[in-house]
């Protein structure tokens, strides 16, 4: 008996042991950096600091509107793929594992592929001056054109992490019994029907988590923003970074890395709320 | 006593090294704590490549290790405070020093240096010398220096306006040559490392400002810094955009996206050893108060209680030899501290580099600009108070006199909080303020 009760417990111990050794220790130290000053007294001089500095407004409001541009964008992206892989046509095979590579590829290492592609000596300009569409190359990547700038982020990330929604969805579409669909096509429903009234509410649990997860990384969304753009246009996640690795200043660091926690929390929450999966959707 | 006594061992062991009685007795091991050559491939050089010939030489054995620098200034501190000192030899950049002197951790080195000096075959650079005498004692040996200027693509040089003279440039010259350049091909041709990890922060510090207002810190916000904003706004209209994502300058130099670039001699070599005939290295441009500029100093010294401390004086003659400083160029490219070595430079992308770094250092007006001193573990914070004024004056479009007054502010409490004193060419004040 005893062993019954307790054998549960006794597997999940080691995962239990990992996650607080490197997820949760850490969160604890963070929260408490952030709340000490350089001196060793506890207080709020370090989110002050934060808040006060030339870079902070600009990191939320780019975060935000980083996220709000470039989430939806990706869900919509990746329902369309997954849909169109779900139709087992010849080539999806292919086409999924195009779309998919990006999922090998290293944050830091996109924005540099990017970066090569929009440089002033980059690929995007040689072949358009090869063409003759251009005499001189063109600075894509300036501050003066903080719309290109953004536009080129979006697009990047957009290219980089819209594979992981997919193959969420895609995962999620194969759980969707035929059964459901055949009985649509009996009653006479349309394509679109079928994917308003059937396939999107039975895909809802694969969204939920889909968007949880793209929402989160997108508020932690640095390297490719760093290698395009440098810090003209700051995230909060960038900041944190500079807070740490330039000023040597861990506090203001950790009260950054805070706030990301705070706002990811928060979503995840608002998400949970919104999306709420029942009993029968669960799949 | 035991002073007394060290030094004279100290100037004993020089004379038997000069008259060429080269010791056979049992190997000793110098423990060799350094701030500086410590990523991992300049480390190694020194172990492969510098040491080795000394330890055939002299039969001494040099354990290098290398220290970041809150590490290295608590482990002198603490050793010398438990009466335990392993580390023989400690070398380090001048803004490290003070702090040591004032804990009384440092052997004083006149013996050495009048000894070193005595031998005719290295003069000191003088500047170098008297930045090394503080607190009433020899500090350190200086060992190797590094500074920050223009490369220039010999493409630019027809461009030049009249009457210039690239050794001796002012800033309006090269913001007129901007404009020459800009007008002929189109393209904005100067650049600034000014991305995240780019130092451009120290062109406004160390150039820029005791350039245009004499100081680095007291005139801050004075009549001649709004002009010398002003004078940045005329300038900018002729640099590349990109600038404020460059943080090494060899990569748009090589890629030809600037012609122009300001940076540090580490971060400007691999262009010109990549190719060293396309490429010029000039000195800082000049402004109304002088040519402002910066020498990072990296000095040796000999914590008091040192065991070997006769092992590491044989260690700073070798380091110190003009030889072994231009092999130090060629590895690593820091710059002889002796004044004999450039003279013997090959022909090379080193000899382009130091022809510009003599120039610069031995300019007339100069105004040598130090680093910071004494802002202890809030030093990271120093800098960034004259890039924010940067992104507000030049990219956000604030007002000059506003900006200034508010990062005047962040730079007096930054000073006040640390008592930290002001450094050179700024007058002497502590804790420096801005007035």
């Amino acid at each position: 008996m005893l062993q019954q009760r307790w054998l549960p417990y006794l597997l999940l111990a080691p995962a239990i042991l990992f996650l607080m050794l490197v997820l949760a220790l850490p969160i604890v130290q963070a929260v408490l950096l952030s709340f000490q000053s350089p001196g060793g007294s506890f207080g709020l001089e370090s989110f002050r600091r934060m808040v006060i500095d030339i870079h902070f407004q600009g990191a939320v409001r780019n975060t935000f509107l980083l996220t709000a541009l470039v989430v939806p964008l990706q869900v919509t992206l990746a329902i369309a793929i997954a849909l169109l892989v779900n139709t087992r046509l010849p080539g999806t095979a292919t086409f999924l594992y195009v779309c998919a590579i990006p999922l090998g590829i290293s944050d830091l290492a996109a924005g540099l592929v990017w970066l090569s592609i929009f440089s002033e000596r980059g690929y995007l300009n040689t072949i358009l001056h090869a063409i003759g569409l251009i005499d001189r190359p063109v600075p894509y990547l300036s501050y003066e054109h903080p719309a290109w700038l953004f536009a080129s982020v979006v697009l990047a990330e957009v290219w980089r992490a819209t594979a992981i929604v997919m193959v969420i969805l895609v995962a999620g579409l194969q759980l969707i019994p035929r059964d459901y669909l055949e009985t649509a096509d009996v009653f006479g429903a349309g394509g679109w029907t079928k994917l308003r009234m059937v396939i999107l509410p039975l895909l809802k649990p694969s969204i939920q988590a889909a968007l949880i997860i793209r929402t989160i990384l997108a508020f932690q969304v640095f390297a490719v923003v760093l290698a395009l753009t440098g810090r003209i246009i700051p995230v909060l996640a960038g900041e944190s970074y500079f807070w740490y690795a330039l000023y040597r200043n861990a506090h203001v660091a950790s009260a950054y890395a805070v706030v990301i926690m705070a706002l990811s929390a928060t979503l995840t929450g608002f998400y949970l709320r919104l999306l709420r999966v029942r009993e029968e959707q669960m799949g | 006593m035991r002073r007394e006594w060290l030094r004279g061992v100290l100037i004993l062991w020089i004379l038997a090294l000069g008259a060429g009685v080269a010791s056979s007795g049992p190997r000793v091991t110098v423990n060799f704590l350094s701030t500086q050559l410590n990523p991992i491939q300049e480390a190694e050089w020194v172990r492969r490549e510098l040491l080795p010939p000394l330890e055939q030489e002299a039969g001494i054995s040099v354990r290098f290790l290398p220290e970041e620098s809150g590490a290295f200034v608590d482990r002198l501190i603490a050793e010398q405070r438990a009466r335990r000192v392993t580390i023989d030899l400690a070398g380090t950049l001048h803004g490290d020093f003070p702090i040591l002197v004032a804990s009384g951790v440092l052997e004083d080195l006149t013996a050495l240096q009048n000894n070193l000096s005595a031998r005719k075959d290295r003069i000191f650079i003088p500047e170098f010398l008297r930045l090394s005498r503080m607190g009433g004692i020899q500090a350190y040996i200086p060992w190797m220096q590094a500074t920050y200027l223009l490369a220039v693509n010999k493409k630019a040089l027809p461009y030049l306006p009249a009457g210039a003279n690239v050794n001796a440039l002012t800033y309006e010259q090269l913001r007129q040559w901007g404009e020459n350049i800009t007008a002929a091909t189109k393209e904005r041709k100067l650049g600034f490392p000014a991305g995240p990890r780019g130092l451009f922060g120290r062109f406004l510090h160390g150039y820029l400002y005791p350039s245009f207002t004499g100081t680095q810190v007291q005139n801050f916000r004075s009549p001649e810094a709004v002009e010398m904003w002003r004078f940045l706004k005329r300038l900018w209209l002729y640099v590349n955009p990109s600038s404020l994502r460059y943080e090494f300058m060899h990569e748009p130099l090589l890629s030809e996206e600037v012609w122009i670039a300001w940076d540090h001699t580490a971060r400007l070599i691999p262009a010109i050893r990549a190719r060293p005939n396309d490429f010029i290295v000039v000195p800082s441009p000049r402004g109304p108060k002088g040519l402002g500029f910066i020498t990072v100093i990296a000095g040796l010294s000999i914590p008091k209680g040192a065991p070997n401390a006769e092992a590491a004086a044989t260690v700073i003659e070798y380091l110190t030899r003009p030889q072994t400083q231009i092999k130090v160029l060629q590895g690593v490219a820091f710059f002889p501290t002796v004044r004999e070595a450039s003279g013997m430079l090959p022909v090379g992308p080193e000899r382009v580099l130091a022809t510009g770094v003599t120039a610069q250092a031995t300019a007339r007006g100069g105004k040598t600009a130090l680093l910071p001193i004494g802002l202890g573990a809030r030093v990271g914070e120093f800098v960034p108070a004259y890039l924010d004024a940067f992104r507000a004056i030049m990219i956000q479009g604030q007002p000059i006199e506003q900006v200034l007054d508010r990062q005047a502010r962040v730079l007096n409490d930054l000073y006040r909080a640390t008592n930290a004193p002001c450094t050179p060419p700024d007058p002497p004040q502590q804790p420096c303020q801005v007035k």
